[in-house]
């Protein structure tokens, strides 16, 4: 089995290379195509990773691959305690 | 011959079905996208396919067909798109709405929907986790779901196997007409001959226009939107509030204080296959910034903690916010351009992209190839606004 990417969402390898197959081309795209990054953690772990990844399958340098957005809240918030 | 039968602009979902049909019926396509797939509305939305938000009429109509349409589309894409049909409700917290919503429920009726009203002991029979002193709700049969961002990439998978040519990162310079052909320029320098275009751009469908000189009264509806982590379900059915017709259809009829008026909320709640809610949203018109604001997260949170308690101790993960094309009168475009032949518009989805695309890819299908549209399409036609 093909090395776990996004271990919150349980994405491997081999589906971020099938999702750059099927057209994605940026970290955004790999996330919405496969759920990576979109899980408890929200890419803490796995974004470095993907961006490599991408970076590798598409023949580009790391640096000229966009970083995928940040969004609110900076880590997981109980509605309860939102006032 | 031109390099391509038709030059679509705009790669969200409208876009992407537009193409889709469009290759079906054997017409080669070169699909133009500035940034990235779905990244205006489509692929910040969430994942309703909801009839009974429809206002009755060709709205309706179209929602109708377009949801027979995605049933089958599974299997046409080879694909699961994460499409079930859960029921939905629309719940009633306020006495002022009952009578607003037993008229919209009757109108329903008559174009064939499976819905009713029902009272408290049968709501909290459906959801036992809402709050005490709900009134009534809404209940319809057919109300679905589908995963938008699967449908995205399913539609981007199965045109690119039948030879969509996907020309993404640029920006488009000037289109220039030719007597029966079109020249569309990009900013590197670069550009294609085609026989139609077809423009889908979403939010920024007025800018394209201006390419065109066309008038295409389409501004943003920023609608944010709240991910909570992954629960089991709180009930079957996806849920609303008639705050959330209330907002849509009749925006003046609207309670609340003037920031929730500001910000056009209505409640929506939805769970995806993975488990997420979704808890939406604001419509905030005019607006282009992608951030999601804390007055809105705090709203949605109090609103969403009002309905269901029981979400006090619940994680929000992600909030996001997208840009639904709203068009003047709020009904989508999908028209030829009189006067400009091989020129065509579809946008103006405004919360109902998702749920419309397959019949607005198919329609425009059939316009494209000089067909008589399956439906009428003259309610939607660009020249209604002069």
């Amino acid at each position: 089995m093909s090395k776990i990417i996004c271990r919150c969402e349980e994405i491997t390898e081999d589906e971020i290379i099938e999702a750059i197959s099927n057209g994605a081309r940026s970290v955004t795209e790999i996330k919405k195509f496969t759920r990576a990054g979109m899980g408890l953690c929200q890419g803490r772990t796995c974004r470095k990773s993907i961006e490599r990844i991408l970076a590798r399958e598409t023949g580009r340098k790391v640096e000229d691959i966009g970083i995928s957005s940040y969004r609110k809240p900076v880590r997981p918030t109980k509605m309860g305690s939102m006032k | 011959m031109k390099t391509y039968d038709a030059v679509v602009i705009g790669g969200g979902i409208i876009g992407l079905s537009c193409t889709y049909y469009l290759l079906k019926k054997g017409k080669s396509v070169c699909l133009v996208e500035k940034n990235e797939i779905g990244s205006g509305a489509s692929g910040a939305c969430d994942d309703m396919i909801l009839l009974q938000s429809k206002a009755p009429g060709i709205s309706l109509e179209l929602a109708i067909e377009s949801l027979e349409l995605y049933r089958s589309l599974p299997e046409d894409l080879n694909m699961d798109i994460g499409f079930h049909t859960r029921g939905g409700m629309i719940l009633i917290d306020k006495c002022e709405h009952i009578d607003l919503m037993n008229d919209y429920v009757e109108k329903q009726k008559h174009y064939g929907l499976d819905i009713k009203i029902i009272d408290k002991t049968e709501v909290r029979k459906k959801h036992p986790y809402v709050k005490e002193n709900i009134i009534a709700s809404t209940f319809g049969t057919k109300d679905s779901q589908v995963d938008p961002m699967r449908v995205l990439k399913a539609f981007v998978k199965n045109s690119s196997d039948m030879g969509m040519v996907l020309n993404r990162g640029k920006n488009i310079t000037e289109i220039e007409k030719h007597s029966s052909w079109w020249k569309v320029r990009f900013d590197d320098e670069s550009s294609v001959e085609t026989e139609n275009i077809i423009i889908c751009a979403g939010a920024w469908s007025h800018e394209v226009g201006k390419l065109v000189e066309v008038n295409i009264p389409v501004t943003s509806l920023k609608g944010q939107i709240l991910v909570t982590e992954q629960l089991p379900p709180l009930g079957k059915e996806n849920i609303w509030s008639s705050d959330y017709i209330v907002s849509k259809l009749n925006p003046e009829l609207s309670e609340g204080d003037s920031t929730y008026k500001k910000l056009g909320i209505g409640l929506s709640f939805s769970q995806t296959e993975d488990g997420n809610y979704l808890i939406g949203s604001t419509r905030e018109k005019g607006i282009y910034d992608k951030n999601t604001t804390c007055k809105a997260i705090t709203i949605l949170t109090k609103q969403i903690t009002d309905f269901f308690p029981i979400l006090k101790g619940v994680n929000i993960i992600r909030t996001f916010a997208g840009f639904r094309p709203l068009s003047q009168d709020g009904k989508p475009i999908i028209s030829e351009v009189k006067g400009k032949e091989g020129l065509f518009v579809a946008t103006g989805h405004g919360g109902d992209g998702v749920a419309l695309a397959p019949i607005t890819g198919k329609l425009m299908s059939q316009l494209v190839c000089g067909e008589r549209p399956s439906i009428p399409l003259e309610a939607l036609s660009i020249d209604r606004f002069g």
